[in-house]
């Protein structure tokens, strides 16, 4: 049992951590009487049907993957280094072409302009339906007064060529709400 | 336990007890690989088409050359199909060491099978890709790059030698088809079914790994063969930890496959994926699937065997079973197949259960065969369905007879051959997997085989059916449908030799409207009502809606694929060239 | 060389590929052309693997050339593979030569037939299975063959499917064939069952560097007498069904109503023969059956003497030549039977040229006359169509055993072997003779001699609106059917329709007509000279054949007995020819028809009566008991279970992810439960 205790301790430190997180913030941060009216993203009075889709541009996503690729050539680049000797030629061509790799990869990326930051750009250059801004795609993302919870609109901007019914049948698949068209019907 | 081992760098390991240093570094000071590179071509031919596609999308204008992308990765999948025959040739009568690459990598008979299986779906699939990207406007160098990777991780997967390696080929695998599933970018369904696929696969690939994690504990080895000479040489009083960890590993797998219970996301995933990369993932991530299972299963936990075929038995019965009967309700095209397909996995099932050598090889075949046929199937729904997918209903196919005679045939034969009509390949197929357990004396198994098949039947003649429906409306009279002698369909049980008039047995049809009485030409209706049966009031109307009006347009590439995959399912039918093959993959341990 | 043998055998199924998948866009006539020439390239090919074989010494002409394993099951291992030696070569040889010359015809006789390329489909597609069938290196290969000829014989006789009467006598062709067939499979059940080998070197033994092995090295007792006979009997049933023999030869006359090349290619010449190859090809196991030889030497000499009978009295110019092709098969059957399988053999080669050629005349006929097939309307035809009464005449010759004509010779031959087998035998043999030389020549009468009676029974051709039309256009009268825009009907009105092509006056047919009818006429006078049997040292046949027949009963008569027999039969001939030509100049002779024979003896009326009554009422009453109440209502039963259950299980298939995740967690913790009850074990 003795070589797990570390293991144990670890688990009760990280526990401990995270709750005293929590404790902490509440007895430290500042008190206020809260209620709905007061949490509501617009403080008008009118308590918000539903909950809004956070929008959030999904460059942030990409920009943490390109991250996370050249991280995980460091990672190995690291050990490699130390087992420099050892490893010899054999290692240095393996090196080299995990390397090559992960370069085409960036190339691709630098093509297909992950990389250009700047306004203005778009991604998806290629993308065969244009993306356009209709009533589909823009004003009925946010749900109109009066739409029942079960029409939500799509979360996957369909194409405007697609149009009018779809996106009634628009389906969030991972949240409770709608049935979506993929599951059987009973 | 036999003491820990540690890894010290890649591959090499140092037991701290024994002292013993094994793996890739056998010598103190510098790292001696044995590297059989010849194994290794397959890995370069896929991973280097990939490259090539991705580095040329990159330098290359956007839209370069039409099928350009397509083309690289054929010539990939030919170069993998060529490579697995010269890997066969070579493997035959020599005594190459079936384990290279430090214990990581089998080269055998199996795998050079399972990399032309692959090589073959690679071609199969990006050839009729192209036509339907370029229809969706989806055209660009992904989809190929992603398909060759997905091939590089099932022929990985087949080749695996220990756990690290196979769940290394299963995640290259699985990343690569869910981002194909939801390639389709204006077409919701797409998305979510990429998505589901993600979540649900993540699900399976941590049970997985968990599963490995605790075959290592019980075990102390990653690597198959270890795994064996270590449970050959201990005999565990406790192993509970090794059986809960080969559990994980076979519900990991069998989410791959598509076995129920763990089914679920196919019917969804088929669905919504665009259509072409279904037939290749029904096709290649099962064939990879089952490759792993059979090397875990025979190969490392030969042992377990009283455990796990009974395991396998349930997995497969309820595969046969539930496949069949849901399948029997669909009026989507794609989701019959999907479920067609999980009692397809459900016959797979059957020959691993056997646990023979005879049922590796039904399995071997089973799979190779099916790849044609279900390439072959989703190549046609894939032109039937129109832009946008936008029928993919039992209607689409309605009246195709008429309106593309060989396309229906084609469809026909494909139809016959999932269905295991003999003269196809799919009866072949089923004929020696149900021998294999046969030979083991499973009779139950057997039959539970032959009556999911007799229920199959119903649901790919009901759509070989509909082709011939007379493309009108359902409520115009029969005088313009096509009237379907009596021989024929699924009333042939019902034919006999009964005379054509007069005679009591022409008095009634059925009460159900199921089938038609005995002995008298079927009219337009009673044959609506026989392709209609066992569906729902509101699918019935929609399976008999008139089919779209635009014409069906075949790409030569497309055309060409369905042609060699009919060929295919009819010569591998009536010869047995490819049943030989197959019968003759030498298997690395005796079984 | 010899690999020669799979082109003859590709060639044609790469024609009905070609043809199948290309032949509506092909069109007419390339589609034929390509028919034609597949079958042609076969037959270069069976000249070429000939002359190899010839390069052989005599007892060296055996090739087996495998293709691939077709079943490998167990103990049962089928090749399919080619069988080349001289029986299978001689039969090539002859079928691809007749084959050539008849698609030819057909390309001409098809003319501005919707089905033209559907034709050749089929054509090509016979040619294959008929070289399968007697290629073969084992009888299961040849019976895949034997369906395929037959299922070729019931597309093409009911090719006009949208006439009932085709489409019947297709459905009967077929039916009645099924009933040999079931013997020919019980006998390969039972080959298998004795000597575990489906192969013909196997089985019957082959020659081993020009020495005989296995039965036909004829070991005593190396086949216990009563198997041989079963089996051969049930071969020679299956024999019977495929060449129209007693009892079931009444497929035979119906299958006239299939486009005349067919009667000729498939109804005469080549298919209708498959029988007497078979029992050729075991002729070895014939030697241990002696009872079977001497059923089918009398079932031979009974057609033989049935069908010349009825076709003396029909009025049908191809129904009065399909009797008489039952007959010349019972002469065939007869040499079978006495032992004499090279004569058989000789007299099918000579009956091949003889018989397609009266068929392909009788289609020029036929088709000069508006699809009038009635003799009775015909007549003074030699003024109109000199090519076709010349060619017609040498056919009628030769078929009439008249020296020097071919059909004299093979006739003489069999004739000379039944003598020594059985002196009653060939006495109704030789009187059988005389009634072929009294039908044909009746026949040549009613065509080519006396009145132009044509004129008033085909107002159309006559050009006058005559009485009512076609009172007995033939079957093949509607036979182009309505899509063929009524060619019997409004012939006349429609021009550039290829019969008549002229004013109206029936004359010779195109050249792709005509060439085979010169073609045909030309072997049917020289054909006799392969086989000589009469002085000594040509007959190349006996000898080319002889080494696989090493137990054919050798001829022992004396030269003097040869000729007398020789002497008494033309004589009969002759007889029956001047009385035939003589009556029939004219077309009136009822005494010479009695019912009875026009209506067959029967036999056709009595089957259909067996059948139509107690047998359909048996029938029916079984499918309203097993098919509508048990096998429907299971079928009705299970049906309705499955699609209610289905829909009920489908519920699960929710949609949400979190189900499926409950799912495969659920199915998860039970394998585990499962195998906590098996730790330790």
């Amino acid at each position: 049992m003795d070589q797990f205790l570390p293991i144990l301790l670890m688990v009760v430190l990280a526990s401990a951590f995270a709750i005293g997180s929590f404790i902490a913030s509440k007895m430290l941060g500042p008190r206020s009487h809260l209620h709905a009216a007061k949490v509501g993203p617009y403080e008008s009075g009118i308590a918000p049907r539903r909950e809004l889709a956070a929008r959030f541009p999904v460059r942030f996503y990409l920009v943490a993957m390109i991250f996370v690729i050249f991280d995980i050539e460091v990672v190995f680049l690291y050990p490699f280094a130390v087992m420099f000797r050892q490893l010899s030629t054999f290692g240095l061509v393996e090196m080299a072409s995990f390397a090559a790799v992960v370069f085409i990869a960036f190339a691709y990326l630098v093509s297909e302009g992950a990389l250009d930051w700047g306004p203005g750009k778009r991604l998806g250059s290629r993308a065969g339906a244009p993306v356009t801004r209709s009533l589909n795609a823009t004003v009925r993302r946010v749900a109109r007064p009066g739409t029942p919870p079960s029409a939500r609109p799509p979360v996957l901007v369909e194409g405007a060529s697609t149009g009018s019914g779809a996106g009634a049948r628009g389906l969030d698949p991972v949240r409770a709400g709608a049935s979506g068209p993929h599951g059987e019907e009973g | 336990m036999s003491g820990g081992t540690y890894l010290v760098a890649a591959g090499c390991t140092i037991n701290d007890i024994t002292g013993k240093i094994s793996g890739l570094c056998t010598a103190k000071g510098s790292i001696h690989i044995s590297i059989n590179y010849p194994a290794l071509v397959p890995f370069f031919v896929l991973g280097g088409g990939a490259l090539v596609v991705l580095l040329l999308s990159a330098v290359l204008p956007k839209r370069p050359y039409r099928g350009l992308w397509a083309g690289l990765t054929v010539a990939a999948g030919v170069g993998t199909v060529v490579d697995g025959l010269v890997q066969w040739q070579q493997l035959n009568g020599s005594s190459v060491t079936p384990v290279t690459l430090g214990d990581q990598l089998f080269y055998d008979h199996m795998g050079a099978f399972f990399a032309v299986l692959f090589g073959v779906a690679t071609v199969a699939g990006a050839a009729i890709s192209d036509g339907y990207l370029e229809r969706e406007g989806l055209d660009g160098p992904e989809p190929y790059v992603l398909m060759l990777s997905c091939s590089l991780g099932a022929v990985l997967m087949a080749d695996a030698a220990g756990f690290v390696t196979l769940f290394l080929g299963l995640e290259i695998l699985s990343i690569s088809l869910y981002a194909m599933s939801a390639y389709h970018r204006w077409r919701a369904a797409s998305g979510e079914a990429g998505l589901k696929y993600l979540i649900l696969g993540s699900l399976a690939s941590a049970i997985f790994i968990y599963g490995a994690a605790l075959i290592y504990g019980a075990t102390g080895s990653l690597q198959y063969l270890g795994v064996v000479s270590f449970l050959a040489d201990n005999a565990l009083f406790q192993n509970g930890v090794l059986l809960g960890g080969m559990v994980l590993v076979i519900v990991g797998l069998g989410f791959k496959v598509a076995a129920v219970p763990f089914h679920f996301w196919s019917p969804d995933v088929y669905q919504g994926a665009p259509t072409p990369f279904v037939g290749y993932m029904a096709a290649v991530a099962k064939a990879a699937g089952f490759a792993g299972l059979l090397r875990v299963l025979m190969l490392a936990l030969p042992t377990l065997e009283s455990t796990w075929r009974p395991i396998i038995w349930v997995l497969a019965t309820l595969s046969v079973v539930f496949g069949s009967i849901l399948a029997l309700v669909q009026v989507d095209l794609k989701r019959m197949l999907a479920y067609s397909s999980i009692s397809q996995a459900g016959y797979v099932l059957i020959g691993l259960q056997a646990g023979t050598a005879q049922g590796v090889r039904a399995v071997a075949f089973y799979l190779f065969t099916y790849t044609f046929m279900v390439i072959g199937t989703f190549a046609i729904v894939g032109v039937l369905q129109g832009r946008g997918e936008a029928r993919n209903d039992l209607s689409a196919v309605r009246g195709l007879a008429s309106r593309s005679p060989w396309l229906a045939g084609a469809m026909l034969v494909l139809m016959l051959g999932q269905a295991g009509i003999p003269l196809t390949s799919g009866f072949l197929g089923k004929w020696v997997v149900i021998e294999a357990v046969l030979g083991q004396g499973q009779y139950e198994l057997a039959l539970i085989g032959m009556l999911g098949a007799a229920v199959a039947a119903f649901f790919y003649l009901r759509v070989a059916l509909i082709m011939f429906l007379a493309p009108e409306s359902p409520g115009a009279p029969a005088g313009g449908a096509v009237t379907l002698s009596a021989t024929g369909g699924p009333g042939a049980a019902t034919a006999g030799g009964g005379p054509s008039d007069g005679g009591p047995e022409s008095s009634e049809p059925g009460d159900s409207g199921w089938a038609a009485g005995a002995g008298r030409a079927y009219s337009g209706s009673d044959l609506q009502a026989i392709v209609t049966a066992g569906l729902s009031a509101r699918d019935r109307a929609l399976a008999l809606r008139p089919p779209p009006h635009t014409r069906v347009r075949v790409p030569a590439a497309t055309a060409a694929v369905i042609a060699v995959c009919v060929v295919f399912t009819v010569f591998a039918g009536v010869s047995t060239p490819v049943l030989s093959w197959a019968h003759a993959i030498a298997l690395p341990w005796s079984a | 060389m010899v690999n020669a043998a799979y082109v003859i055998v590709a060639l044609p199924l790469l024609g009905f590929a070609l043809n199948l998948v290309f032949g509506r866009r092909l069109g007419e006539p390339l589609a034929g052309w390509v028919g034609t020439f597949a079958a042609a390239g076969s037959f270069v090919a069976s000249l070429i693997t000939w002359v190899a074989m010839l390069g052989k010494p005599a007892g060296m002409r055996v090739a087996s050339l495998n293709i691939f394993t077709w079943v490998p099951v167990a103990g049962l291992h089928v090749n399919t593979g080619l069988l080349v030696d001289p029986l299978s070569l001689t039969m090539v040889l002859f079928v691809t030569g007749v084959s050539s010359v008849i698609h030819l015809y057909s390309i001409g006789y098809m003319h501005r037939d919707p089905g033209f390329d559907r034709f050749f489909v089929y054509l090509n597609l016979f040619l294959f299975s008929m070289l399968v069938l007697v290629l073969a290196n084992n009888f299961l290969f040849s019976f895949l063959g034997w369906e395929g000829v037959g299922f070729c014989s019931y597309g093409l006789i009911g090719f006009w499917f949208q006439r009932e009467v085709a489409a019947v006598a297709a459905k009967k062709a077929f039916i009645t064939n099924r009933v040999g067939d079931v013997g020919f499979l019980i006998a390969i059940f039972l080959i298998f069952d004795h000597f575990g080998s489906l192969n013909y070197s196997s089985v019957l033994g082959t020659l081993v560097g020009g020495h005989p092995t296995g039965l036909m090295a004829g070991a005593a007792g190396a086949i216990p007498g009563s198997t041989a006979t079963a089996i051969t009997l049930l071969l020679f049933l299956g024999a019977i069904g495929k060449s129209a023999q007693i009892p079931l030869y009444i497929w035979l006359v119906d299958a006239m109503e299939g486009p005349t090349p067919i009667s000729a290619l498939i109804h005469a010449a080549t298919m209708v023969t498959a029988g007497v190859y078979l029992m050729s090809r075991v002729a070895p196991l014939l030697h241990y059956a002696h009872a079977t030889s001497w059923v089918i030497a009398s079932v031979g000499t009974g057609s033989a003497f049935l069908a010349a009978t009825i076709a003396a009295t029909q009025d049908d110019i191809k129904k009065c030549l399909a009797y008489s092709t039952i007959s010349q098969l019972g002469y065939m059957f007869m040499a079978v039977g006495a032992g004499d399988y090279a004569d058989g053999l000789y007299h099918m080669l000579t009956h091949a040229f003889f018989k397609a050629l009266l068929f392909l005349g009788a289609g020029a006929i036929i088709h000069a006359l508006a699809d009038n097939q009635d003799m009775k309307k015909m007549g003074g035809l030699a003024r109109y169509m000199p090519l076709t009464t010349v060619t017609f005449g040498v056919g009628w010759l030769a078929i009439s055993g008249i020296v020097p004509f071919a059909g004299f010779w093979s006739k003489d031959a069999v004739l000379d072997s039944v003598w020594q087998m059985n002196k009653v035998l060939w006495g109704i043999g030789a009187f059988t003779a005389g009634l072929t030389a009294y039908y044909m020549s009746r026949q040549v009468g009613l065509v080519f001699t006396g009145q132009a009676r044509w004129r008033e029974a085909s107002p159309a051709l006559a050009g006058a609106g005559g009485a009512s039309g076609h009172a007995v256009g033939g079957p093949e009268a509607r036979a182009h059917g309505p899509e063929a825009h009524g060619r019997g009907e409004h012939e006349a009105t429609e021009p550039g329709l290829p019969a008549p092509p002229h004013g109206g006056e029936p004359k010779d047919a195109t050249w792709t007509m005509s060439l085979p009818l010169v073609l045909l006429a030309i072997a049917s006078v020289l054909g006799g000279g392969i086989n000589f049997t009469a002085f000594g040292h040509f007959d190349f046949l006996n000898r080319f054949l002889s080494p696989i027949f090493p137990y054919a009963t050798p001829i022992t008569l004396s030269t003097a007995t040869k000729w007398t027999l020789s002497l008494v039969v033309l004589a009969f001939c002759l007889l029956g020819l001047g009385f035939g030509l003589r009556t029939w100049r004219t077309a009136e002779h009822p005494a010479l028809e009695p019912v009875f024979l026009r209506r067959a003896w029967y036999w056709d009326a009595t089957v259909a009566a067996t059948v139509s009554g107690p047998l359909r009422a048996a029938a029916a009453a079984l499918a309203f008991v097993m098919d509508s109440r048990l096998v429907d209502g299971f079928v009705n039963g299970v049906g309705t279970v499955l699609g209610l259950s289905g829909r009920v299980v489908r519920r699960v298939q929710t949609g949400y992810l979190r189900t499926y995740a409950i799912g495969i967690g659920a199915g998860l913790i039970a394998f585990l439960a499962y195998v906590t009850f098996r730790v330790g074990s």
